[in-house]
C-alpha cells in the first residue's frame, strides 16, 4: 500500500494507528453500545417480536375459527339434507295417505249415493206399480163401459151392469 | 500528486470540546466529541429513531413496520435462531444491536462528507472485544470449568487431542483480532480504493484538459475512473451490509459453541 502523504499529520502510519485518539472512542463506543442495547433488550424487540407473535396467534385464530365454522356448516349441511329427505318422505306418505282418503271417500260417496238411488228407483218402481195397478183397475172399469157402451150401440138395450162385469172378469186371462 | 492524501478521510479531528480525565495506566482519556464520535451519535439516532417510529403493534404493517419485522425476522431465525437454536432468544437483542450498529455505521460512512467509524480500529476493537467478552461470560456463566472442553477436540486419540488442544486454544484466542482487523481492513480499503479512483478521475480529467492529442486519452481515464468509482461505491453499500451479517454470524457462531456445548460437540 502507498504510504499516504497525510499519514504525517497523525505522526506517521495510519491514522487509525494514533493510540491517543483510542480512549476516547473506546468509551464513547461503549455507553452507545449499552445505550442501544438497553434500547433493543427493554423495547425495540419485545416490541417487534410481541407484535409478530401477536399476529401470528391471530391468524392461527382466525384460521382455526374458519376451519371450526367450516365443519359446523358442512354439518348444517348435512342435518339439512337429512331433514330435506325426511320431509320429501312425509310428504309422499302424505299424498299417498290424502290419496286413499280421497278415495275412501268418494267410494263412501258412491255407496251412499248408489243406496239413494235405489231407494228413489224403488219408490219410483213401486209407484209405478202402483200406477199400473191403478191404470189397470180403470182399464177394467172402461172396458167395462165401453162394453156397455157398445151392447147399447149393437143392441139399442142398456146392458146390466153387473152382468157385463161378470162376462168381462171371465174374458179375462 | 502530492495532493492525494487518500488517509486523510480516517483522521480524527475535534468538533465539540469535552472533558478530558487522566486514568492511572492507560493515560488521558479525551470525551470531546470528534468526528468519529459524531458519526457514532448519529448512527445511533438514526438507528433509534428508526425502530422508535417502526416498531408499531399495527396487526397489517406498514412499510416501516415490515422492515422493522423483516430485520427482526432475518436475525431471529436465520442468525440466532438458525445457528444458536433455541437457546439463541437471550441473545437476539445483543445480536440485533451489533448488526444494526455495524451495518448503520458502514453504510453512513458511505454518504457524501460521512465519516466512517468502523473505520477506526478502536471502534472495531472494541466491538470486538465486547463480543468476545460476551462469548467468555455466556460460556463460563453456563459451563463453569466445563467451558475449557471447548478446547479439548472430541472423538479423537488423547495423544493427538493434547496436541491439538494448543492449536484449538489460539484460534479461539484470535478471534477478536480476527474480528476486529476482518471489518477495519473492509472499510479502510473500500473507501481509499474509492479515494484513489476519484483522485484519477480529477488527476487524468485535468490532464485530458490541459491539451490536444495525447493528453485526450487522459479523459477516457477519467471517465473510466468515474465509472469505478460508481461501480466501488455499489459494492461497498453491499459490502457494508455483508460485514454486518458477517460479525453477527460470527458472534452466532462463537455463542452457538459455548451455549451449545453440552451436547453437538
Amino acid at each position: 500500500m502507498a504510504e499516504p502523504v497525510a499519514a504525517a499529520a497523525s505522526g506517521g502510519g495510519l491514522p487509525q494507528l494514533d493510540v491517543a485518539q483510542w480512549p476516547g472512542q473506546i468509551v464513547w463506543m461503549l455507553v452507545i453500545f449499552a445505550i442501544l442495547y438497553v434500547l433493543f433488550a427493554k423495547v425495540f424487540v419485545p416490541r417487534v417480536g410481541g407484535t409478530i407473535d401477536q399476529r401470528e396467534d391471530k391468524i392461527a385464530g382466525d384460521i382455526g375459527a374458519a376451519r371450526r365454522l367450516r365443519d359446523a356448516a358442512q354439518a348444517d349441511a348435512v342435518a339439512a339434507a337429512g331433514e330435506m329427505a325426511q320431509a320429501r318422505a312425509r310428504a309422499q306418505k302424505l299424498a299417498v295417505d290424502a290419496q286413499g282418503e280421497a278415495k275412501a271417500a268418494a267410494a263412501g260417496r258412491q255407496a251412499e249415493e248408489d243406496v239413494k238411488l235405489n231407494a228413489t228407483l224403488q219408490v219410483a218402481e213401486a209407484r209405478i206399480a202402483a200406477a199400473r195397478a191403478d191404470a189397470m183397475a180403470h182399464v177394467k172399469a172402461i172396458g167395462l163401459e165401453t162394453a156397455q157402451a157398445i151392447i147399447a150401440r149393437l143392441t139399442g138395450v142398456a146392458a146390466d151392469a153387473g152382468e157385463v162385469e161378470r162376462a168381462l172378469t171371465r174374458a179375462q186371462p | 500528486m502530492a495532493g492525494i492524501q487518500p488517509m486523510e478521510q480516517f483522521l480524527i479531528h475535534h468538533v465539540v470540546e469535552g472533558p478530558k480525565f487522566s486514568a492511572p495506566g492507560i493515560g488521558i482519556i479525551d470525551l470531546s466529541i470528534t468526528n468519529s464520535v459524531l458519526f457514532m451519535l448519529i448512527g445511533t439516532v438514526i438507528i433509534g429513531t428508526f425502530f422508535m417510529l417502526s416498531a408499531k403493534r399495527a396487526l397489517v404493517p406498514g412499510r416501516a413496520q415490515a422492515l422493522a419485522e423483516m430485520l427482526y425476522g432475518m436475525i431471529d431465525e436465520v442468525l440466532t435462531g438458525g445457528i444458536i437454536g433455541d437457546r439463541g432468544r437471550p441473545f437476539l437483542p445483543f445480536i440485533f444491536t451489533l448488526f444494526m450498529l455495524i451495518a448503520i455505521l458502514n453504510l453512513i460512512g458511505l454518504a457524501p462528507g460521512g465519516f466512517t467509524v468502523t473505520s477506526q480500529l478502536a471502534v472495531t476493537g472494541t466491538l470486538a472485544v465486547l463480543t468476545f467478552a460476551t462469548v467468555l461470560v455466556v460460556g463460563f456463566a453456563r459451563n463453569g470449568l466445563g467451558f475449557f472442553k471447548l478446547f479439548w477436540p472430541s472423538g479423537m486419540h488423547w495423544g493427538m487431542a493434547l496436541f491439538l488442544m494448543p492449536i484449538e486454544m489460539l484460534s479461539f484466542l484470535i478471534r477478536p483480532f480476527t474480528l476486529a482487523l476482518r471489518l477495519f481492513g473492509n472499510m479502510l480499503g473500500g473507501h481509499v480504493v474509492v479515494y484513489i479512483f476519484a483522485s484519477f478521475v480529477i488527476g487524468l480529467g485535468a490532464y485530458g484538459l490541459s491539451g490536444f492529442g495525447l493528453n485526450t486519452l487522459g479523459l477516457l481515464g477519467s471517465g473510466l475512473s468515474f465509472v469505478m468509482v460508481v461501480a466501488l461505491t455499489g459494492l461497498d453499500f453491499v459490502i457494508a451490509i455483508i460485514q454486518a451479517f458477517v460479525w453477527s454470524a460470527l458472534a452466532c457462531v462463537y455463542l452457538n459453541e459455548v451455549v451449545n456445548l453440552d451436547h453437538g460437540h
